[in-house]
């Protein structure tokens, strides 16, 4: 024909046997609502990886949605700080997703408090955070999950931002999303009152809590239900009113609130330099329209000031934990998952 | 692949190869009896999205799927029942629009029914044995497309540009042609455009189409098509192939949607 840009699958059924025979798995590592997470080997480099395998068949309605929004977004995405779809393939009936090893996560990093962290540190982390996910908004995904949870760091330093389950594309205005989304420490205020129509901001409120997590050591607005979550916003950042929120009362569930005067950051984050705070505080604008963009993020003067990002090399890590260890957390938060805030 | 899957602004095209041996050929099927299947199963899920109210996108989306799906697998060993109700299934979350899997099966059985020429005053009994086998059906045919298209679900569709055209030829406020146009790309999902050529290029095909027909004449010194990057070898091959839907009624009563009808079928019309 014309053209055979990306001609269809014609894999023997033959050669599908040896893809996934070309994988070894491992240990689990953890398990999710739709999938099951196991530790494994791609043979034929010997390089590390996750395999992702995905309980088909013991729904009522087939494939789970965010299975086939976790693949439809990452073979979209290619980055340095995304995380990476090596391959997908069957096996019986079972699906498996092939996706790069990152041994931790940026909220071990976080809870490991034999770390300390320096300025440099915090804005190397910041800056591989906003690059992963300018890349996900110019490609018109949004990726509506972004938890320290789900920033991996690899052994080399590297940062990358993972979990599309929750992922979207948001080209199309008018267009009603959900706004059960995002894990509720990290939601926006716009999602509190159950916006239908959002955009980028509700990654990059999240990415504003992310930042001021990194420099508090501590989640900074862990509220433990929808309306505490409110609550404990306002009081951080103040009451918002119409004038610095044009068309806040026209929300779904917008209500009157108490007013909460707003505390000027300095106060809450004593040790960080003004233009962190200025970042800070433009990524947790009340008003979604005039709360920054990844790209604006990445220009800041914060990234050019000194103290320079950190070498990736000498990031800090948290401490190699035993087998055993692993485990041991793992089922932990297995534990913690049922109880904790969760999105949905 | 989805191994080699890249930033998709463009579709998955078929090889000649694939196009001229296709798994139902090469199985017994003549390429009619091909050709009439494909567009049975497109007819079904076009209908069937419509009753379910689901935007056109899903239904473009589910058609693409399916005929997708018929160049990887064969008429005599999946039922277009199925692999219809398991695209428009699986296109409805990839187009972040989900449909309830019980509307979905009594839509299905009220068209498949209505194909036939049955009556149709009963919805199925929930949680009868019907109801079960096909919802069963549903779940298996999600799982074998997404298998046998390697999880390739992704979809580029050609309506947005098309937009983009008229409104580059002053052809917006065109009493017919929008329409027309429009029109086009629907019925369009029918034929095998879609998987041979690029969303770009079926868009320029459907306005050169419907402007020749509604007389309005568009600049040709330099040909607009080229502007768009279009060839007019391509552009009136496409046109060829939609209109071609137009000269022949579908014999859709005759046509089998469930697998044990299939051979009963092939034998019937070998005579």
């Amino acid at each position: 024909m014309a053209s055979v840009a990306a001609s269809l699958s014609s894999r023997s059924a033959k050669q599908k046997a040896e893809v996934a025979r070309n994988y070894q798995k491992d240990g689990k590592v953890g398990e999710g609502a739709y999938a099951v997470v196991y530790s494994g080997i791609q043979l034929s480099t010997k390089r590390k990886v996750a395999i992702k395998k995905i309980k088909l068949g013991q729904f009522r309605d087939g494939l789970d949605m965010s299975a086939i929004r976790e693949v439809k977004t990452l073979q979209e995405l290619r980055h340095p700080n995304v995380v990476e779809l090596v391959e997908v393939f069957y096996q019986k009936t079972n699906l498996n997703l092939v996706l790069e090893f990152l041994e931790s996560d940026l909220e071990m990093v976080i809870k490991d408090k034999s770390i300390v962290f320096m300025p440099g540190d915090v804005k190397h982390w910041m800056l591989m955070t906003l690059r992963g996910l300018d890349h996900c908004h110019r490609n018109w995904i949004l990726h509506r999950d972004m938890k320290p949870n789900n920033l991996l760091i690899g052994h080399d330093g590297q940062l990358k931002i993972a979990d599309f389950g929750l992922a979207r594309d948001f080209g199309d205005r008018g267009r009603q999303l959900t706004s059960q989304v995002v894990t509720r420490w990290y939601r926006a205020p716009e999602l509190l009152f159950g916006a239908r129509e959002y955009g980028y901001g509700v990654d990059i409120w999240a990415v504003g809590c992310i930042f001021a997590e990194l420099l508090l050591r501590n989640p900074y607005l862990p509220g433990n239900s929808d309306m505490d979550q409110i609550n404990i916003m306002f009081q951080a950042l103040g009451t918002p009113t119409e004038a610095d929120w044009p068309g806040l009362s026209t929300l779904p569930n917008f209500m009157q609130y108490r007013q909460y005067p707003k505390t000027p950051l300095r106060l809450l984050f004593t040790a960080a330099g003004a233009d962190t705070l200025e970042l800070l505080e433009s990524m947790l604008i009340y008003d979604p329209n005039k709360r920054i963009s990844a790209r604006e993020a990445l220009l800041h003067p914060y990234f050019f000031n000194k103290p320079r990002p950190t070498k990736l090399e000498n990031l800090p890590k948290p401490a190699r934990e035993t087998e055993q260890a692993v485990l041991k957390r793992k089922a932990a938060e297995l534990g913690e998952l049922t109880n904790a805030p969760k999105k949905r | 692949m989805a191994a080699e899957s890249k930033l998709s602004l463009q579709n998955a095209l078929l090889t000649l190869e694939q196009l001229q041996h296709t798994p139902s050929m090469q199985d017994g099927f003549t390429e009619q009896q091909e050709d009439d299947m494909r567009q049975m199963g497109c007819h079904l899920i076009q209908s069937a999205g419509i009753l379910l109210k689901l935007p056109q996108v899903a239904m473009a989306t589910a058609q693409i799927l399916f005929q997708r799906f018929f160049y990887q697998a064969s008429l005599r060993k999946f039922a277009v029942r199925d692999i219809s109700m398991g695209s428009i299934f699986l296109a409805a979350k990839v187009e972040e629009c989900p449909c309830r899997m019980r509307d979905l099966v009594n839509v299905v059985d009220y068209l498949c029914k209505t194909f036939k020429r049955l009556p149709t005053i009963e919805p199925l009994a929930l949680y009868g044995h019907e109801f079960y086998e096909m919802k069963n059906a549903a779940v298996i045919a999600e799982m074998q497309i997404l298998k046998k298209l390697g999880f390739n679900v992704h979809v580029q569709l050609p309506y947005g540009i098309m937009v983009n055209y008229l409104k580059v030829l002053n052809l917006t406020d065109h009493p017919t042609i929008p329409q027309r146009a429009w029109g086009y790309l629907n019925d369009g999902l029918r034929t095998n455009v879609y998987i041979c050529y690029q969303p770009p290029t079926i868009a320029c095909s459907v306005v050169w189409l419907a402007a020749r027909e509604a007389g309005v004449p568009l600049p040709t010194n330099p040909p607009w098509w080229e502007v768009l990057d279009a060839s007019l070898e391509d552009v009136e091959n496409i046109a060829g192939h939609i209109k071609t839907l137009y000269y022949r009624s579908l014999p859709i009563s005759t046509l089998p949607l469930r697998i044990e009808q299939v051979e009963p079928w092939l034998v019937s019309q070998g005579q």
